[in-house]
């Protein structure tokens, strides 16, 4: 196990693609490791403390690292624990592991997730399992548990995996959705729009698309693309 | 100055065919060894190796507003770094590139001229600002006729003095090249939602078909003696059974003739060479266009080469892009140009085991293998079938029998019974291939100091990692391919800007643009001009390009 | 001087007539005539307060961008190409952020076109061609006030020789000074044209059934009347505005419209373009695209340019500090940009290239005066529908052009980074 804690203010963003890899790597390899602070290319051990404690494959980020992004970029096992806030990108393109957040998470949380699980303690920002810029498909596989709040888009064109919104979202839930699972239990606004497939489950409030039919199952459409999504009461 | 010494040069143009020879760079230009102090010029060793002009690409899509568009609608693209920021720029792109990126690659593949095939006239600044973004090539732009209301007047009128004026002026006001043509009347037709289906179809709101609007610019452009022809995307792209309006097409150039060079130039023939009548049933027409050019001395074309792979469908014949749309159901941009054009932008996968995609990869093949080497230049329609940087694919596929049987084997067999490629023996010579690279797009687009490694050309040079005489280009085409696509060195008017497939220098080329106002009376058609600027958004005054906004430009004057 | 160039939104109507006695411009609007009178100017040259010469405010710069983690560069908007294109390679050499003004306005517009494309056409084809022009979230009487008799409202063309041959709609969230001149007005309730849009795609694929009653506060008739006005059009054109995409909804207000105008496509003609504001945002995005491939929220950190607005935008830049100095071309952040975001900018070294002082001029601590084009430069600025134009230089300055400037901090940037 790593355990890294900010060693000072940070001036500007730090982009660290940590995974849990890190932790099979001697300590001096780890402080070493490269990282972005703004356009300088820094080791680790510059702006962290870094320590090494046992064999397991887990990172425990201690402090406030939401001004440091990319943690967890296309980890596929392990685990990292983030004592504290996060940056954004957080868990993009990850195959497999899980992240804890214990404080908040910035936009673009789980991009493209294709496995592993990803829980925030807090609130989560725009972006949650998204497609990135340009992308067709968003997130496959994987789950999202987000235990406070999230802002806008919410697992845009996905296709399979599960996000659970305990607190409530904003717009833009499950939008070209094509398969998955996504629950907010708290109330959202607008949700699948242009959805093909897949289930979307709330229980408080949100705005109802005109381009939903109302059937047995739920809500189903988006009928502008011929969609066959549900939308339901949870 | 420069000495390449001992390189193997195979020069087209000037016949040269595989011969040991040195070559002597004075000012930019190739000179005879007496002009040269020996003991002053840099060396180059080109011992075993092969050494040509620059490579030619007359038809392109690298600059203007319809390039960008594409660049905006697709990050996915950029995503792909090239260069990272250093000594020089930082280029990215998949297939669609940024320009310092075209510029780059272009160099690293020994490519050091090429023109961008259709600029909108109203539009012509934003495509120079671009040209001038773009580092290394020489270059130009081709501005679009085909729709413009203006030309249409003309030719209502059967005015020929009005049309060959109209030319003119537009070609001065664009800094362009020449008289570029696409799906002529179809794009006014989209206007109002349609499209135009054969040669005598009826313009909607004027008086005048297809057929005429090509039989006309041809006159205009021969009588004008422009140094290119008129350039031709027929009209039908992308419908089975549209090689029959191809070949009409090109048989509207019986009865002109031009000592220099052809009268009719035919764009990316592969995407108008369909046979059948529905995808379902859809052939290739490649043998039967190919035997009326080969009948022809009058006419050239150029292949319009698929390759697997990422594309972007970017042309100025917009309903054919809204078609694409519909068809494949992906993203499109449009652009309705005032009263002179338009364009339309999708983007696109080639995939090998795609029955339709295999069949057009197969039909460009044809086309390259089938047409005679003077007649065809070597072209993918960058980036309509696929990126620039893998002409050497087309140049190894054109002269080796067992690579196509490779490839045959990888892809859809839907072209075994619906082309004739599998049984072409066919296999093009370096000499041909280097034709078809070089001499030939430089004679289609009447570059005479392009192309070529004669004295008094202009010093653009590729070195490649290839001895000609030792190499069997047909079993050999790994090998081909791997020289072609870096050469070890690429010179641009004298310097080394690239070795071995990296930049090593950076340039800036000129911007050729053709001025035929002496040839014409321009107050034969300033009249009608005013009148219709009505019909504009923008004060005649300030329409147009001046040369001094342009960083290099070189006029081309008709006499 | 005839057909002058304005150089204030993005009309940019060229038929000006400058007095260069009176130092007037007759034919344009108030806001364009605003921009060509005469000024309050930045003097001079200022480091901490102080005048100093061009060559010192220059090496100041130069210097504390050379020196930044970070910097951004933002504005440009209100700049020729000429000048934007040296702040995009500044911006690579530096390995700092390029975003200009759009990603506060029309940003939105352009994730849109990510998604789903521009089917669109220039103004003169709306002025010739369109029979039915709607203005959605947009309010070109005010802030576009040539617009409508140039291009779109009672602007004559090839087939439309008449204003009665035009149908205009506005559709908004309260009556505009444009919605009374048009033929219909349509009051969305705020935040819901998404659903609206929504709502009349189903209608024109066959699915009137499915809608509810209203949606977004339109009553379901007037739904099925403007898809019908829309069906029946030969060539519309919708224009949108900052009421789209600055409110709820964005950039997907934007993308669902534009499917709208893909439906219509299969049947009839129709077209949608953003009402870009500052005359020459459009240059600011096409500029950077050719030289970087995308049009704003560009960072070069790691030496090659990454696009990522919820990261690069400058407003994200400067509420999550994410940046240590800032170059400010022809633009006001102090004034227009949320308290967060210019909390942060006031900490931070900032250089201000600009004719005309601003908020932004009271916290920069280098303060470069610029020319101002179209009356005092020449240059090159994009419509706002991407048709190029050249601007004038109709009065002589000593000022430096932008141009200029940046053409000198860009040499001593490349000394100082080697």
């Amino acid at each position: 196990m790593i355990v890294i804690k900010p060693k000072k203010y940070f001036e500007v963003c730090i982009e660290a693609e940590l995974t849990p890899e890190l932790a099979t790597k001697s300590l001096e390899d780890v402080k070493k490791f490269r990282v972005y602070y703004g356009n300088r290319v820094v080791e680790l051990g510059e702006l962290f403390e870094v320590e090494k404690i046992g064999e397991e494959k887990k990172l425990v980020l201690e402090g406030d690292f939401s001004r440091v992004k990319w943690i967890g970029a296309r980890m596929v096992d392990g685990e990292i624990v983030v004592k504290g806030s996060v940056g954004a990108n957080c868990g993009a393109f990850m195959k497999g592991g899980r992240i804890v957040i214990e404080g908040n998470a910035d936009d673009w949380l789980g991009i493209e997730m294709a496995g592993g699980e990803i829980i925030v303690k807090g609130n989560a920002a725009n972006l949650v399992g998204c497609a990135y810029y340009g992308d067709a498909v968003g997130m496959t596989a994987g789950k999202i548990i987000i235990e406070g709040n999230a802002g806008n888009y919410i697992g845009e064109k996905m296709n399979g995996g599960e996000i659970i919104i305990k607190g409530n979202a904003g717009d833009f839930v499950g939008t070209e959705m094509r398969a998955g699972v996504i629950e907010i239990h708290g109330s959202c606004g607008f949700v699948g729009g242009d959805m093909r497939g897949g289930e979307i489950r709330i229980k408080g409030s949100f705005d109802l698309l005109p381009s939903f039919r109302k059937t047995e199952k739920g809500w189903v459409g988006d009928v502008n693309v011929k969609g066959e999504g549900i939308i339901k009461s949870l | 100055m420069l000495w390449i010494k001992n390189g193997i040069v195979i020069d087209p143009k000037n016949k040269i065919k595989a011969e040991k020879m040195d070559i002597f760079v004075k000012n930019g230009k190739i000179v005879p060894e007496r002009e040269v102090k020996k003991e002053e010029c840099k060396v180059i060793d080109a011992s075993g190796k092969l050494v040509v002009a620059g490579g030619v690409d007359m038809h392109a899509h690298i600059a203007g507003s319809k390039i960008n568009t594409g660049r905006t609608m697709r990050p996915e693209e950029m995503r792909v770094v090239r260069n990272i920021a250093g000594k020089f720029r930082a280029t990215v792109g998949r297939v669609l590139l940024t320009a310092p990126a075209i510029g780059y690659e272009y160099a690293k593949m020994g490519y050091t001229t090429s023109f961008e095939a259709a600029q909108p006239p109203i539009g012509a600044l934003h495509t120079h600002e671009e040209l001038d973004a773009i580092p290394m090539i020489d270059k130009a732009a081709l501005p679009v006729f085909g729709n413009w209301h203006l030309v249409f007047k003309c030719i209502e009128e059967k005015n020929l003095e009005k049309l060959k004026a109209l030319i003119a002026w537009a070609i001065e006001r664009s800094k362009g090249f020449g008289v570029k043509v696409v799906n002529p009347g179809g794009v006014e037709a989209w206007m109002y939602g349609g499209n135009v289906k054969s040669l005598d179809d009826q313009v909607p709101g004027f008086n005048v078909t297809p057929r005429e609007i090509i039989t006309m610019l041809i006159k205009a452009n021969e009588e004008l003696g422009l140094p290119h022809s008129v350039h031709l995307h027929c009209n039908n792209l992308g419908v089975p059974g549209n090689f029959q309006t191809t070949i009409e097409s090109i048989k509207l150039a019986k009865g002109f003739s031009n000592s220099k060079r052809q009268i009719l130039h035919v764009t990316h023939v592969q995407f108008n060479a369909y046979a059948g009548s529905s995808w379902r049933d859809a052939a290739s027409g490649a043998a039967e266009i190919a035997k009326v050019v080969n009948s022809m001395d009058n006419v050239t074309i150029d292949m319009g080469q698929p390759i697997f792979g990422h594309a972007t469908a970017m042309t100025g014949d917009a309903p054919f892009q809204f078609t694409l749309h519909k068809l494949t159901g992906a993203r499109w941009s449009n652009k309705d140009t005032e009263v002179e054009t338009g364009a339309g932008i999708v983007p696109l996968v080639y995939l090998p085991n795609n029955p339709v995609h295999a069949l057009q990869w197969a039909i460009g093949l044809e086309l390259g293998l089938l047409v005679d080497s003077n007649k065809v230049a070597l072209t993918t329609d960058y980036p309509n079938g696929g990126p620039f940087t893998e002409y050497p694919y087309v140049m190894a596929m054109l002269m080796s029998r067992k690579m196509r049987e490779g490839e045959l084997s990888r892809v859809n067999a839907y072209v075994q019974k619906t082309t004739g490629l599998a049984s072409i023996d066919v296999e093009k010579t370096l000499y041909e291939v280097i034709n078809m690279t070089r001499s030939l797009p430089a004679k289609i687009l009447g570059l005479e100091n392009k192309g070529h490694l004669g004295i008094g050309a202009d010093a653009d040079i590729a070195i490649y990692n290839l001895n000609p005489l030792e190499t069997d280009t047909s079993k050999d085409f790994e090998k081909v391919y791997k020289a072609f696509k870096s050469a070890e060195y690429t010179i641009k008017a004298g310097e080394i800007i690239s070795r071995n497939g990296e930049i090593v220098k950076e340039v800036f080329g000129r911007t050729f643009w053709v001025d035929a106002r002496k040839r014409v009376d321009m107050e034969a058609v300033m009249g009608d001009i005013k009148d219709y600027f009505q019909y504009y958004s923008v004060q005649l005054r300030n329409y147009g390009v001046e040369e001094r906004w342009i960083k290099r430009p070189e006029r081309l004057e008709v006499v | 001087m005839e057909d002058v160039v304005c150089t204030f939104c993005g009309s940019v109507c060229d038929d000006g007539e400058f007095d260069a006695e009176k130092k007037k411009v007759k034919k344009f609007c108030r806001l364009g005539s605003a921009k060509f009178s005469e000024k309050e100017r930045i003097k001079a040259p200022m480091v901490d307060g102080k005048e100093v010469s061009y060559e010192t405010a220059i090496e100041k710069a130069a210097e504390i961008l050379a020196n930044a983690k970070k910097p951004l560069l933002y504005g440009w908007a209100s700049t020729a190409n000429e000048a934007i294109r040296l702040g995009v390679i500044i911006a690579e050499k530096l390995r700092g952020v390029y975003d200009q003004c759009a990603s506060v306005c029309h940003a939105p517009g352009t994730l849109a076109v990510i998604e789903e494309g521009l089917p669109g056409a220039t103004l003169g084809s709306v002025k010739n061609r369109a029979d039915l022009v709607i203005f959605w979230g947009a309010n070109p009487a005010e802030a576009h006030p040539r617009h409508g008799m140039r291009y779109s409202i009672s602007a004559k063309g090839l087939l439309i020789k008449d204003r009665k041959q035009r149908k205009v709609i506005v559709v908004d969230v309260r009556p505009t000074k444009t919605a009374k001149m048009a033929d219909l007005f349509v009051q969305v309730k705020p935040g819901y044209d998404y659903a609206v849009i929504s709502a009349l795609r189903a209608i024109l694929s066959g699915n009137a059934d499915v809608l509810p009653s209203e949606v977004g506060g339109v009553p379901k008739e007037k739904l099925l009347q403007l898809a019908e006005m829309m069906k029946n059009a030969k060539y519309g054109a919708i224009f949108y505005g900052l009421g789209v995409t600055q409110s709820r909804g964005r950039d997907r207000n934007v993308e669902n419209a534009i499917k709208l105008i893909q439906l219509l496509n299969r049947t009839t003609r129709w077209v949608i373009w953003p009402m870009r504001g500052h005359y020459n945002v459009v240059g600011a995005g096409e500029v950077p695209a050719w030289e970087v491939g995308y049009q704003y929220a560009i960072d070069f950190s790691r030496g090659y340019p990454r696009f990522s607005p919820a990261e690069f935008s400058a407003v994200e830049v400067l509420k999550r500090k994410d940046c240590d100095a800032a170059l400010i071309v022809a633009s006001d952040p102090a004034a227009h940009f949320p308290a967060a975001a210019v909390k942060h900018l006031k900490q931070i070294p900032v250089i201000q290239i600009d004719p005309f002082p601003n908020m932004t001029t009271l916290l920069a601590k280098v303060v470069i005066p610029s020319a101002v084009y179209g009356i005092e430069a020449e240059g090159t600025a994009y419509r706002m529908d991407g048709i190029p134009l050249r601007v004038k230089k109709i009065l002589e300055t000593s000022y430096w052009t932008d141009e200029r400037i940046l053409e000198e901090i860009l040499k001593r940037v490349e000394k100082l980074k080697g």
